[in-house]
Protein backbone atom coordinates (compact mmCIF):
# COMPACT_ATOMS: atom_id res chain seq x y z
CA UNK A 1 0.00 0.00 0.00
CA UNK A 2 1.09 3.57 -0.73
CA UNK A 3 0.04 6.92 0.73
CA UNK A 4 -1.48 7.81 -2.62
CA UNK A 5 -3.96 4.94 -2.17
CA UNK A 6 -5.65 6.98 0.56
CA UNK A 7 -6.64 9.69 -1.89
CA UNK A 8 -7.49 7.22 -4.67
CA UNK A 9 -9.72 5.13 -2.40
CA UNK A 10 -11.46 8.14 -0.89
CA UNK A 11 -12.02 9.69 -4.33
CA UNK A 12 -13.66 6.44 -5.48
CA UNK A 13 -15.86 6.06 -2.43
CA UNK A 14 -16.68 9.70 -1.60
CA UNK A 15 -16.08 11.41 -4.93
CA UNK A 16 -18.29 14.46 -4.36
CA UNK A 17 -17.81 14.76 -0.63
CA UNK A 18 -16.20 17.99 0.64
CA UNK A 19 -12.75 17.12 1.93
CA UNK A 20 -11.21 20.55 2.32
CA UNK A 21 -12.62 23.88 3.48
CA UNK A 22 -10.27 26.86 3.43
CA UNK A 23 -11.65 30.38 3.76
CA UNK A 24 -14.56 30.63 1.36
CA UNK A 25 -13.31 27.80 -0.87
CA UNK A 26 -14.14 24.14 -0.62
CA UNK A 27 -12.96 21.09 -2.54
CA UNK A 28 -14.23 17.56 -3.03
CA UNK A 29 -12.20 14.36 -3.02
CA UNK A 30 -12.67 14.25 -6.77
CA UNK A 31 -11.21 17.78 -7.08
CA UNK A 32 -8.11 16.80 -5.10
CA UNK A 33 -7.63 13.52 -6.91
CA UNK A 34 -7.91 15.05 -10.38
CA UNK A 35 -5.57 17.92 -9.50
CA UNK A 36 -3.01 15.57 -7.90
CA UNK A 37 -3.06 13.37 -11.00
CA UNK A 38 -2.62 16.52 -13.09
CA UNK A 39 0.42 17.52 -11.02
CA UNK A 40 1.88 14.04 -11.47
CA UNK A 41 1.37 14.26 -15.22
CA UNK A 42 2.85 17.76 -15.29
CA UNK A 43 5.90 16.60 -13.36
CA UNK A 44 6.41 13.69 -15.71
CA UNK A 45 6.09 16.04 -18.66
CA UNK A 46 8.86 18.27 -17.36
CA UNK A 47 11.09 15.25 -16.96
CA UNK A 48 11.35 14.25 -13.31
CA UNK A 49 12.85 10.88 -12.45
CA UNK A 50 11.51 8.53 -9.73
CA UNK A 51 13.08 9.32 -6.38
CA UNK A 52 13.31 13.05 -7.10
CA UNK A 53 12.84 15.39 -4.16
CA UNK A 54 9.96 17.83 -4.62
CA UNK A 55 10.01 20.64 -2.07
CA UNK A 56 6.88 22.54 -1.09
CA UNK A 57 7.09 26.19 -0.02
CA UNK A 58 3.34 26.60 0.01
CA UNK A 59 0.85 27.73 2.63
CA UNK A 60 -2.33 27.24 0.62
CA UNK A 61 -3.73 23.89 1.80
CA UNK A 62 -5.31 22.93 -1.54
CA UNK A 63 -2.07 23.55 -3.43
CA UNK A 64 -0.08 21.82 -0.70
CA UNK A 65 -2.20 18.66 -0.69
CA UNK A 66 -2.43 18.26 -4.47
CA UNK A 67 1.30 18.93 -4.86
CA UNK A 68 2.05 16.47 -2.05
CA UNK A 69 0.10 13.67 -3.70
CA UNK A 70 1.21 14.73 -7.20
CA UNK A 71 4.86 14.35 -6.21
CA UNK A 72 4.19 10.93 -4.68
CA UNK A 73 2.23 9.77 -7.75
CA UNK A 74 5.12 10.85 -9.95
CA UNK A 75 7.42 8.67 -7.83
CA UNK A 76 9.01 11.50 -5.88
CA UNK A 77 9.78 12.27 -2.25
CA UNK A 78 7.91 15.16 -0.63
CA UNK A 79 9.89 17.74 1.33
CA UNK A 80 7.45 20.09 3.08
CA UNK A 81 9.24 23.33 3.95
CA UNK A 82 8.55 25.64 6.82
CA UNK A 83 7.13 28.76 5.15
CA UNK A 84 8.50 30.92 7.98
CA UNK A 85 11.94 30.73 6.50
CA UNK A 86 14.93 32.87 5.66
CA UNK A 87 16.85 32.85 2.39
CA UNK A 88 19.77 31.06 4.06
CA UNK A 89 17.57 28.43 5.75
CA UNK A 90 15.76 27.71 2.49
CA UNK A 91 19.01 27.34 0.56
CA UNK A 92 20.39 25.04 3.24
CA UNK A 93 17.43 22.63 3.15
CA UNK A 94 17.17 22.60 -0.65
CA UNK A 95 20.87 21.84 -0.92
CA UNK A 96 20.78 19.25 1.83
CA UNK A 97 18.01 17.18 0.26
CA UNK A 98 19.15 18.02 -3.29
CA UNK A 99 15.64 18.98 -4.30
CA UNK A 100 15.19 19.10 -8.06
CA UNK A 101 11.71 20.62 -8.01
CA UNK A 102 10.50 23.49 -5.85
CA UNK A 103 6.83 24.40 -5.61
CA UNK A 104 6.50 27.95 -4.32
CA UNK A 105 3.59 30.24 -3.64
CA UNK A 106 4.12 33.61 -5.28
CA UNK A 107 4.32 35.30 -1.88
CA UNK A 108 7.51 33.34 -1.14
CA UNK A 109 9.08 33.90 -4.53
CA UNK A 110 11.49 36.44 -2.99
CA UNK A 111 13.01 33.71 -0.83
CA UNK A 112 13.11 31.33 -3.79
CA UNK A 113 14.83 33.92 -5.99
CA UNK A 114 17.37 34.81 -3.33
CA UNK A 115 18.26 31.20 -2.59
CA UNK A 116 18.45 29.94 -6.20
CA UNK A 117 21.99 31.20 -6.86
CA UNK A 118 23.10 29.16 -3.83
CA UNK A 119 21.26 26.01 -4.87
CA UNK A 120 22.37 24.11 -7.92
CA UNK A 121 20.05 21.12 -7.58
CA UNK A 122 16.72 22.84 -8.27
CA UNK A 123 15.97 22.55 -11.97
CA UNK A 124 12.25 23.32 -11.94
CA UNK A 125 10.47 26.05 -10.02
CA UNK A 126 6.69 25.75 -10.03
CA UNK A 127 5.01 28.96 -8.95
CA UNK A 128 1.40 29.43 -8.01
CA UNK A 129 -0.37 32.77 -8.37
CA UNK A 130 1.67 35.03 -10.57
CA UNK A 131 3.75 32.89 -12.81
CA UNK A 132 5.08 34.89 -15.66
CA UNK A 133 5.93 38.27 -14.23
CA UNK A 134 9.51 38.25 -15.31
CA UNK A 135 10.99 36.53 -12.27
CA UNK A 136 14.73 36.12 -12.80
CA UNK A 137 16.18 33.05 -11.22
CA UNK A 138 19.79 33.59 -12.09
CA UNK A 139 20.65 29.99 -13.00
CA UNK A 140 19.51 27.24 -15.30
CA UNK A 141 16.31 26.65 -13.33
CA UNK A 142 13.15 26.70 -15.42
CA UNK A 143 9.99 28.27 -14.11
CA UNK A 144 6.50 26.83 -14.65
CA UNK A 145 3.05 27.93 -13.62
CA UNK A 146 1.32 25.77 -11.01
CA UNK A 147 -1.91 25.99 -12.97
CA UNK A 148 -0.21 24.73 -16.14
CA UNK A 149 1.33 21.82 -14.26
CA UNK A 150 -1.85 21.00 -12.37
CA UNK A 151 -4.00 21.27 -15.49
CA UNK A 152 -2.11 18.61 -17.44
CA UNK A 153 -4.34 15.80 -18.77
CA UNK A 154 -4.52 13.02 -16.22
CA UNK A 155 -2.27 10.10 -16.96
CA UNK A 156 -3.40 6.49 -16.88
CA UNK A 157 -2.37 4.92 -13.58
CA UNK A 158 -0.13 2.42 -15.38
CA UNK A 159 1.77 5.34 -16.91
CA UNK A 160 2.93 6.37 -13.43
CA UNK A 161 6.11 4.87 -12.02
CA UNK A 162 5.83 1.77 -9.87
CA UNK A 163 6.53 2.43 -6.19
CA UNK A 164 6.53 0.11 -3.24
CA UNK A 165 5.65 0.75 0.39
CA UNK A 166 9.36 0.52 1.23
CA UNK A 167 10.14 3.52 -0.95
CA UNK A 168 10.86 6.88 0.65
CA UNK A 169 7.80 9.11 0.70
CA UNK A 170 8.77 12.13 2.73
CA UNK A 171 11.65 14.01 4.25
CA UNK A 172 10.66 16.19 7.20
CA UNK A 173 13.27 18.58 8.55
CA UNK A 174 13.68 18.76 12.27
CA UNK A 175 15.87 20.95 14.45
CA UNK A 176 19.12 19.39 15.54
CA UNK A 177 20.90 20.11 18.79
CA UNK A 178 24.22 20.34 17.04
CA UNK A 179 23.32 23.04 14.57
CA UNK A 180 21.58 22.66 11.24
CA UNK A 181 18.24 20.87 10.77
CA UNK A 182 18.28 17.18 9.81
CA UNK A 183 16.02 15.51 7.27
CA UNK A 184 13.96 12.67 8.74
CA UNK A 185 13.34 10.14 5.97
CA UNK A 186 10.00 8.33 6.15
CA UNK A 187 8.89 5.47 3.94
CA UNK A 188 5.31 5.03 2.73
CA UNK A 189 5.11 2.08 5.13
CA UNK A 190 6.22 4.19 8.13
CA UNK A 191 3.55 6.81 7.55
CA UNK A 192 0.86 4.25 6.76
CA UNK A 193 1.58 2.28 9.95
CA UNK A 194 1.36 5.43 12.05
CA UNK A 195 -1.75 6.68 10.25
CA UNK A 196 -3.56 3.36 10.80
CA UNK A 197 -2.65 3.34 14.47
CA UNK A 198 -3.83 6.92 15.07
CA UNK A 199 -7.06 6.26 13.15
CA UNK A 200 -7.76 3.27 15.35
CA UNK A 201 -7.22 4.87 18.77
CA UNK A 202 -8.98 8.13 17.83
CA UNK A 203 -11.72 6.01 16.24
CA UNK A 204 -11.76 8.35 13.25
CA UNK A 205 -14.65 7.93 10.81
CA UNK A 206 -15.60 9.44 7.48
CA UNK A 207 -18.02 11.67 9.40
CA UNK A 208 -15.12 13.33 11.23
CA UNK A 209 -14.23 16.89 10.36
CA UNK A 210 -11.13 18.35 11.98
CA UNK A 211 -10.17 21.97 12.50
CA UNK A 212 -6.60 21.91 11.21
CA UNK A 213 -4.58 24.81 12.60
CA UNK A 214 -1.12 23.22 12.50
CA UNK A 215 0.92 23.57 9.31
CA UNK A 216 1.11 20.42 7.21
CA UNK A 217 4.91 20.70 6.89
CA UNK A 218 5.17 19.66 10.54
CA UNK A 219 4.99 16.01 11.43
CA UNK A 220 1.92 16.59 13.63
CA UNK A 221 0.09 18.58 10.94
CA UNK A 222 1.09 15.98 8.36
CA UNK A 223 -0.47 13.22 10.45
CA UNK A 224 -3.70 15.20 10.87
CA UNK A 225 -3.92 15.53 7.09
CA UNK A 226 -3.15 11.87 6.40
CA UNK A 227 -5.42 10.39 9.08
CA UNK A 228 -8.45 12.35 7.92
CA UNK A 229 -7.86 11.58 4.24
CA UNK A 230 -7.37 7.92 5.14
CA UNK A 231 -10.90 7.65 6.56
CA UNK A 232 -12.64 9.90 4.06
CA UNK A 233 -13.02 12.68 6.64
CA UNK A 234 -12.77 16.43 6.12
CA UNK A 235 -10.32 19.20 6.97
CA UNK A 236 -11.28 22.76 7.86
CA UNK A 237 -8.01 24.60 7.51
CA UNK A 238 -6.85 27.85 9.04
CA UNK A 239 -3.16 27.63 9.77
CA UNK A 240 -2.64 31.12 11.10
CA UNK A 241 -3.52 31.02 14.75
CA UNK A 242 -3.27 34.78 15.20
CA UNK A 243 -6.86 35.33 16.17
CA UNK A 244 -8.23 32.38 18.17
CA UNK A 245 -11.76 33.83 18.12
CA UNK A 246 -11.81 33.49 14.34
CA UNK A 247 -10.85 29.82 14.67
CA UNK A 248 -13.56 29.23 17.29
CA UNK A 249 -16.16 30.76 15.00
CA UNK A 250 -15.02 28.52 12.13
CA UNK A 251 -15.22 25.48 14.39
CA UNK A 252 -18.80 26.38 15.15
CA UNK A 253 -19.79 27.31 11.59
CA UNK A 254 -18.37 24.12 10.10
CA UNK A 255 -19.50 21.86 12.93
CA UNK A 256 -16.08 20.32 13.42
CA UNK A 257 -15.80 17.07 15.36
CA UNK A 258 -12.10 17.32 16.19
CA UNK A 259 -9.42 19.84 17.05
CA UNK A 260 -5.69 19.27 17.38
CA UNK A 261 -3.13 21.54 18.93
CA UNK A 262 0.12 21.94 20.80
CA UNK A 263 0.12 23.22 24.40
CA UNK A 264 0.50 26.84 23.27
CA UNK A 265 -2.60 26.47 21.07
CA UNK A 266 -4.64 25.44 24.09
CA UNK A 267 -3.00 28.02 26.35
CA UNK A 268 -4.00 30.72 23.87
CA UNK A 269 -7.55 29.39 23.63
CA UNK A 270 -7.94 29.23 27.39
CA UNK A 271 -6.16 32.47 28.25
CA UNK A 272 -6.83 34.85 25.39
CA UNK A 273 -10.01 33.91 23.59
CA UNK A 274 -13.74 34.00 24.12
CA UNK A 275 -13.88 30.18 24.26
CA UNK A 276 -16.08 30.24 27.35
CA UNK A 277 -18.87 31.90 25.39
CA UNK A 278 -18.87 29.19 22.70
CA UNK A 279 -20.33 25.72 22.76
CA UNK A 280 -19.54 23.03 20.24
CA UNK A 281 -22.25 20.38 20.18
CA UNK A 282 -20.54 18.36 17.43
CA UNK A 283 -17.03 18.41 18.92
CA UNK A 284 -16.00 14.85 19.77
CA UNK A 285 -12.27 14.96 20.49
CA UNK A 286 -9.26 17.17 21.17
CA UNK A 287 -5.71 15.98 20.65
CA UNK A 288 -2.61 17.50 22.19
CA UNK A 289 0.99 16.77 21.29
CA UNK A 290 4.17 18.65 20.43
CA UNK A 291 5.35 19.24 24.02
CA UNK A 292 4.34 18.39 27.55
CA UNK A 293 1.14 20.11 28.61
CA UNK A 294 0.89 20.93 32.29
CA UNK A 295 -1.69 18.96 34.27
CA UNK A 296 -3.26 22.29 35.26
CA UNK A 297 -3.79 23.32 31.63
CA UNK A 298 -5.19 19.86 30.91
CA UNK A 299 -7.60 20.21 33.84
CA UNK A 300 -8.79 23.60 32.58
CA UNK A 301 -9.18 22.21 29.08
CA UNK A 302 -11.30 19.36 30.38
CA UNK A 303 -13.47 21.70 32.37
CA UNK A 304 -13.95 24.06 29.40
CA UNK A 305 -14.67 21.30 26.87
CA UNK A 306 -16.90 19.12 28.99
CA UNK A 307 -17.94 15.84 27.40
CA UNK A 308 -15.18 16.08 24.76
CA UNK A 309 -12.57 13.33 24.71
CA UNK A 310 -9.07 14.69 25.35
CA UNK A 311 -6.15 12.69 23.98
CA UNK A 312 -2.74 13.57 25.42
CA UNK A 313 -0.16 12.30 22.95
CA UNK A 314 3.59 12.07 22.59
CA UNK A 315 5.77 11.49 19.58
CA UNK A 316 8.65 12.52 17.39
CA UNK A 317 9.13 13.32 13.75
CA UNK A 318 11.45 10.29 13.69
CA UNK A 319 8.40 8.13 14.51
CA UNK A 320 6.29 9.56 11.65
CA UNK A 321 4.57 11.53 14.40
CA UNK A 322 3.09 9.42 17.16
CA UNK A 323 4.51 7.08 19.80
CA UNK A 324 2.15 7.10 22.77
CA UNK A 325 -1.21 8.41 23.95
CA UNK A 326 -3.08 8.70 27.20
CA UNK A 327 -6.61 7.38 26.89
CA UNK A 328 -9.18 10.13 27.62
CA UNK A 329 -10.63 8.03 30.47
CA UNK A 330 -7.25 8.16 32.22
CA UNK A 331 -6.56 11.89 31.91
CA UNK A 332 -7.77 12.70 35.43
CA UNK A 333 -6.37 9.55 37.05
CA UNK A 334 -2.91 9.89 35.48
CA UNK A 335 -2.16 13.64 35.31
CA UNK A 336 1.12 14.43 33.59
CA UNK A 337 1.40 11.02 31.95
CA UNK A 338 1.97 10.53 28.21
CA UNK A 339 0.15 7.20 28.47
CA UNK A 340 1.29 4.01 26.78
CA UNK A 341 2.57 3.04 23.36
CA UNK A 342 0.04 3.41 20.52
CA UNK A 343 -1.11 0.24 18.75
CA UNK A 344 1.83 -1.25 16.87
CA UNK A 345 4.48 0.58 18.92
CA UNK A 346 6.51 -0.92 21.75
CA UNK A 347 8.08 1.52 24.18
CA UNK A 348 10.74 0.51 26.68
CA UNK A 349 12.83 2.51 29.13
CA UNK A 350 16.52 1.69 28.97
CA UNK A 351 19.73 2.66 30.70
CA UNK A 352 22.87 3.82 28.88
CA UNK A 353 23.97 0.26 28.32
CA UNK A 354 20.69 -0.55 26.58
CA UNK A 355 19.26 -2.61 29.43
CA UNK A 356 15.62 -2.14 30.47
CA UNK A 357 15.31 -0.23 33.76
CA UNK A 358 13.16 -1.37 36.70
CA UNK A 359 9.65 0.03 37.15
CA UNK A 360 9.84 3.48 38.76
CA UNK A 361 13.42 4.07 37.60
CA UNK A 362 14.28 6.68 34.99
CA UNK A 363 15.43 5.51 31.58
CA UNK A 364 15.52 6.72 28.00
CA UNK A 365 12.42 5.99 25.92
CA UNK A 366 13.27 3.55 23.14
CA UNK A 367 10.65 2.82 20.50
CA UNK A 368 10.09 -0.01 18.08
CA UNK A 369 7.43 -0.16 15.39
CA UNK A 370 6.71 0.05 11.69
CA UNK A 371 6.41 3.81 12.03
CA UNK A 372 10.08 4.41 12.87
CA UNK A 373 12.00 6.40 10.23
CA UNK A 374 14.43 4.95 7.73
CA UNK A 375 17.09 7.38 9.03
CA UNK A 376 18.35 10.93 8.67
CA UNK A 377 18.91 12.00 5.08
CA UNK A 378 22.57 11.54 4.14
CA UNK A 379 23.65 11.43 7.80
CA UNK A 380 24.75 7.89 8.63
CA UNK A 381 26.56 8.87 11.82
CA UNK A 382 23.58 10.69 13.35
CA UNK A 383 21.31 7.87 12.17
CA UNK A 384 23.42 5.24 13.92
CA UNK A 385 23.36 7.30 17.13
CA UNK A 386 19.58 7.03 17.42
CA UNK A 387 18.64 3.91 15.43
CA UNK A 388 20.23 1.03 17.31
CA UNK A 389 19.40 -2.62 17.72
CA UNK A 390 16.95 -1.83 20.52
CA UNK A 391 15.00 0.64 18.35
CA UNK A 392 14.74 4.43 18.14
CA UNK A 393 16.46 6.16 21.05
CA UNK A 394 14.28 9.20 21.54
CA UNK A 395 16.50 11.28 23.82
CA UNK A 396 13.58 11.65 26.23
CA UNK A 397 14.00 10.38 29.77
CA UNK A 398 10.96 8.94 31.50
CA UNK A 399 9.75 6.72 34.29
CA UNK A 400 7.00 4.16 34.21
CA UNK A 401 4.46 3.55 37.00
CA UNK A 402 3.19 0.18 38.24
CA UNK A 403 0.43 0.15 35.64
CA UNK A 404 2.76 0.88 32.74
CA UNK A 405 1.93 4.56 32.27
CA UNK A 406 4.87 6.69 31.16
CA UNK A 407 5.89 10.06 32.56
CA UNK A 408 8.51 12.23 30.84
CA UNK A 409 11.08 13.41 33.36
CA UNK A 410 13.47 15.40 31.19
CA UNK A 411 15.12 15.55 27.82
CA UNK A 412 18.70 14.65 27.08
CA UNK A 413 19.02 17.44 24.57
CA UNK A 414 18.44 21.14 25.11
CA UNK A 415 16.00 21.76 22.26
CA UNK A 416 13.76 24.73 22.91
CA UNK A 417 10.04 24.11 22.45
CA UNK A 418 8.41 27.39 21.58
CA UNK A 419 4.83 27.25 20.34
CA UNK A 420 4.69 24.51 17.74
CA UNK A 421 8.41 24.86 16.97
CA UNK A 422 11.35 22.81 18.18
CA UNK A 423 14.42 24.95 18.01
CA UNK A 424 18.06 23.97 18.31
CA UNK A 425 19.87 26.69 20.31
CA UNK A 426 23.15 26.00 18.54
CA UNK A 427 21.89 27.35 15.22
CA UNK A 428 20.92 30.64 16.89
CA UNK A 429 24.18 30.77 18.83
CA UNK A 430 26.14 30.29 15.60
CA UNK A 431 24.35 33.20 13.95
CA UNK A 432 24.82 35.52 16.94
CA UNK A 433 28.49 34.59 17.25
CA UNK A 434 29.03 35.88 13.73
CA UNK A 435 28.10 39.40 14.86
CA UNK A 436 31.29 41.42 15.31
CA UNK A 437 30.24 42.79 18.72
CA UNK A 438 29.47 39.39 20.23
CA UNK A 439 32.15 37.68 22.29
CA UNK A 440 30.15 34.80 23.72
CA UNK A 441 26.56 33.64 23.56
CA UNK A 442 24.31 31.01 25.10
CA UNK A 443 20.72 30.53 23.98
CA UNK A 444 18.21 29.02 26.37
CA UNK A 445 14.48 28.46 26.65
CA UNK A 446 12.74 30.21 29.52
CA UNK A 447 9.28 29.15 30.72
CA UNK A 448 6.31 30.93 29.20
CA UNK A 449 2.65 30.50 30.05
CA UNK A 450 1.49 30.53 26.42
CA UNK A 451 4.46 29.41 24.34
CA UNK A 452 5.84 26.81 26.75
CA UNK A 453 9.25 28.38 26.25
CA UNK A 454 10.54 31.72 24.98
CA UNK A 455 13.93 32.01 23.34
CA UNK A 456 16.41 34.00 25.37
CA UNK A 457 19.91 34.84 24.12
CA UNK A 458 22.46 35.58 26.83
CA UNK A 459 25.30 37.65 25.43
CA UNK A 460 28.74 38.82 26.46
CA UNK A 461 29.90 41.67 24.24
CA UNK A 462 33.50 42.08 23.12
CA UNK A 463 35.43 44.60 25.24
CA UNK A 464 34.84 48.12 23.97
CA UNK A 465 31.91 47.09 21.76
CA UNK A 466 28.40 48.38 22.07
CA UNK A 467 25.37 46.80 20.52
CA UNK A 468 21.64 47.03 21.17
CA UNK A 469 19.07 44.25 21.45
CA UNK A 470 17.38 45.59 18.32
CA UNK A 471 20.64 45.44 16.34
CA UNK A 472 21.21 41.83 17.31
CA UNK A 473 17.63 40.87 16.45
CA UNK A 474 18.01 42.57 13.07
CA UNK A 475 21.20 40.54 12.55
CA UNK A 476 19.31 37.31 13.39
CA UNK A 477 16.52 38.26 10.99
CA UNK A 478 18.99 38.20 8.10
CA UNK A 479 19.87 34.56 8.68
CA UNK A 480 17.09 32.94 10.68
CA UNK A 481 13.37 32.40 10.22
CA UNK A 482 11.22 34.69 12.36
CA UNK A 483 10.34 31.99 14.90
CA UNK A 484 14.02 31.45 15.70
CA UNK A 485 14.73 35.11 16.48
CA UNK A 486 15.24 35.39 20.26
CA UNK A 487 12.31 36.91 22.11
CA UNK A 488 14.73 38.56 24.49
CA UNK A 489 18.42 39.32 24.57
CA UNK A 490 20.15 39.81 27.91
CA UNK A 491 23.67 41.16 28.27
CA UNK A 492 25.98 39.56 30.84
CA UNK A 493 29.51 40.20 32.09
CA UNK A 494 30.06 36.46 32.73
CA UNK A 495 28.20 33.26 32.00
CA UNK A 496 28.17 30.34 34.46
CA UNK A 497 30.59 27.63 33.30
CA UNK A 498 31.51 24.06 34.11
CA UNK A 499 35.11 23.30 35.02
CA UNK A 500 35.72 22.35 31.41
CA UNK A 501 34.59 25.82 30.34
CA UNK A 502 31.19 24.83 28.92
CA UNK A 503 28.29 27.18 29.63
CA UNK A 504 26.12 25.66 32.35
CA UNK A 505 22.70 26.25 30.93
CA UNK A 506 20.77 24.97 33.94
CA UNK A 507 22.47 27.61 36.10
CA UNK A 508 21.94 30.22 33.42
CA UNK A 509 18.20 29.44 33.33
CA UNK A 510 18.11 29.92 37.08
CA UNK A 511 19.96 33.24 36.81
CA UNK A 512 17.62 34.50 34.11
CA UNK A 513 14.55 33.45 36.09
CA UNK A 514 15.64 35.65 38.99
CA UNK A 515 16.25 38.77 36.89
CA UNK B 1 -4.49 60.20 15.55
CA UNK B 2 -1.28 60.79 13.59
CA UNK B 3 0.75 60.52 16.79
CA UNK B 4 -0.77 57.11 17.50
CA UNK B 5 -0.04 55.94 13.95
CA UNK B 6 3.61 56.87 14.46
CA UNK B 7 3.75 55.09 17.83
CA UNK B 8 2.20 51.92 16.37
CA UNK B 9 4.57 51.96 13.41
CA UNK B 10 7.54 52.47 15.70
CA UNK B 11 6.43 49.48 17.80
CA UNK B 12 5.93 47.26 14.74
CA UNK B 13 9.32 48.15 13.29
CA UNK B 14 11.08 47.83 16.60
CA UNK B 15 9.60 44.44 17.47
CA UNK B 16 8.73 42.65 14.24
CA UNK B 17 10.33 44.26 11.20
CA UNK B 18 13.63 45.29 12.81
CA UNK B 19 15.79 46.58 9.97
CA UNK B 20 13.10 46.84 7.29
CA UNK B 21 12.70 50.01 5.27
CA UNK B 22 10.01 52.34 6.69
CA UNK B 23 8.34 52.45 3.29
CA UNK B 24 7.69 48.71 3.33
CA UNK B 25 4.70 48.91 5.64
CA UNK B 26 1.45 50.29 4.32
CA UNK B 27 -0.91 51.43 7.10
CA UNK B 28 -3.69 49.28 5.63
CA UNK B 29 -1.52 46.17 5.17
CA UNK B 30 -2.79 43.10 7.01
CA UNK B 31 -0.27 41.87 9.58
CA UNK B 32 -1.64 38.37 9.02
CA UNK B 33 -1.47 38.32 5.23
CA UNK B 34 1.93 40.00 5.13
CA UNK B 35 3.30 37.53 7.68
CA UNK B 36 4.43 40.42 9.89
CA UNK B 37 3.12 39.08 13.17
CA UNK B 38 2.58 35.55 14.47
CA UNK B 39 0.34 34.45 17.33
CA UNK B 40 2.95 35.37 19.94
CA UNK B 41 3.34 38.71 18.26
CA UNK B 42 -0.36 39.43 18.67
CA UNK B 43 -0.03 38.85 22.40
CA UNK B 44 3.00 41.15 22.57
CA UNK B 45 1.03 43.73 20.63
CA UNK B 46 -1.91 43.48 23.04
CA UNK B 47 0.40 43.74 26.05
CA UNK B 48 1.94 46.86 24.53
CA UNK B 49 -1.48 48.39 23.77
CA UNK B 50 -2.62 47.80 27.33
CA UNK B 51 0.52 49.32 28.83
CA UNK B 52 0.97 52.19 26.44
CA UNK B 53 -2.63 53.35 26.18
CA UNK B 54 -3.78 52.30 29.67
CA UNK B 55 -6.61 50.24 28.24
CA UNK B 56 -7.87 46.71 28.82
CA UNK B 57 -8.28 44.57 25.71
CA UNK B 58 -11.04 42.02 26.28
CA UNK B 59 -10.66 38.48 24.94
CA UNK B 60 -13.64 39.07 22.63
CA UNK B 61 -11.81 42.05 21.12
CA UNK B 62 -8.90 39.94 19.83
CA UNK B 63 -10.17 39.94 16.28
CA UNK B 64 -8.61 41.08 13.00
CA UNK B 65 -11.10 43.93 12.67
CA UNK B 66 -9.45 45.57 15.70
CA UNK B 67 -5.83 44.55 15.41
CA UNK B 68 -4.79 43.51 11.92
CA UNK B 69 -3.27 46.71 10.49
CA UNK B 70 -1.87 50.04 11.62
CA UNK B 71 -5.07 51.82 10.65
CA UNK B 72 -7.31 49.24 12.34
CA UNK B 73 -5.25 49.53 15.51
CA UNK B 74 -5.47 53.31 15.39
CA UNK B 75 -9.27 53.17 15.15
CA UNK B 76 -9.45 50.58 17.92
CA UNK B 77 -7.33 52.72 20.25
CA UNK B 78 -9.49 55.76 19.47
CA UNK B 79 -12.64 53.79 20.32
CA UNK B 80 -11.25 52.37 23.53
CA UNK B 81 -9.80 55.60 24.82
CA UNK B 82 -12.68 57.87 23.77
Amino acid sequence: MLLTDYLKAAAEQWSEKTVLIHGNKDFTYSDLDKAAMGVAAGLQKIGVEPGFRGALLIDDPYEYIVSYFGILLAGGIVVGLNTQTSDASLAYVLNDCQASVLFSADKFIGHAQASMPLVSSVQKLIVSGIADKGVHLGNSCQMHSFNDICGCPQPALHALPYRSSCDFAQIIYTSGTTGKPKGVVLRHANLIANTSSIVSYLDLQSSDRVMAVLPFFYSYGNSIMLTHLAVGGSLVVNQSFLYPNVILQQMLDHEVTGFSGVPSTFALLLNRSAVASFSFPKLRYLTQAGAAMSPELTRRLKSTFQGVKIFIMYGQTEASARLSYLHPDEVERKPGSIGKGIPGVELTLRDRMGMPVQKGEVGEIVARGENIMAGYWQRPVETREVLRSEGLWTGDLARCDEEGFLYIVSRKNDLIKSGSHRIGPKEIEDVLTEHTAVYEVAVIGIPDEILDERICACIILRPGCECSEKELKAHCKKYLPRYKIPHSIIFFRDLPKTTSGKVQKSDLRLMVSTL
Amino acid sequence: MQANIERIRAFIFSNFLFDADEGTLDNDASFLEQGIIDSTGVLELVEWLEETFSMKVQDEELIPENLDSVNRLTRFIAQKTA
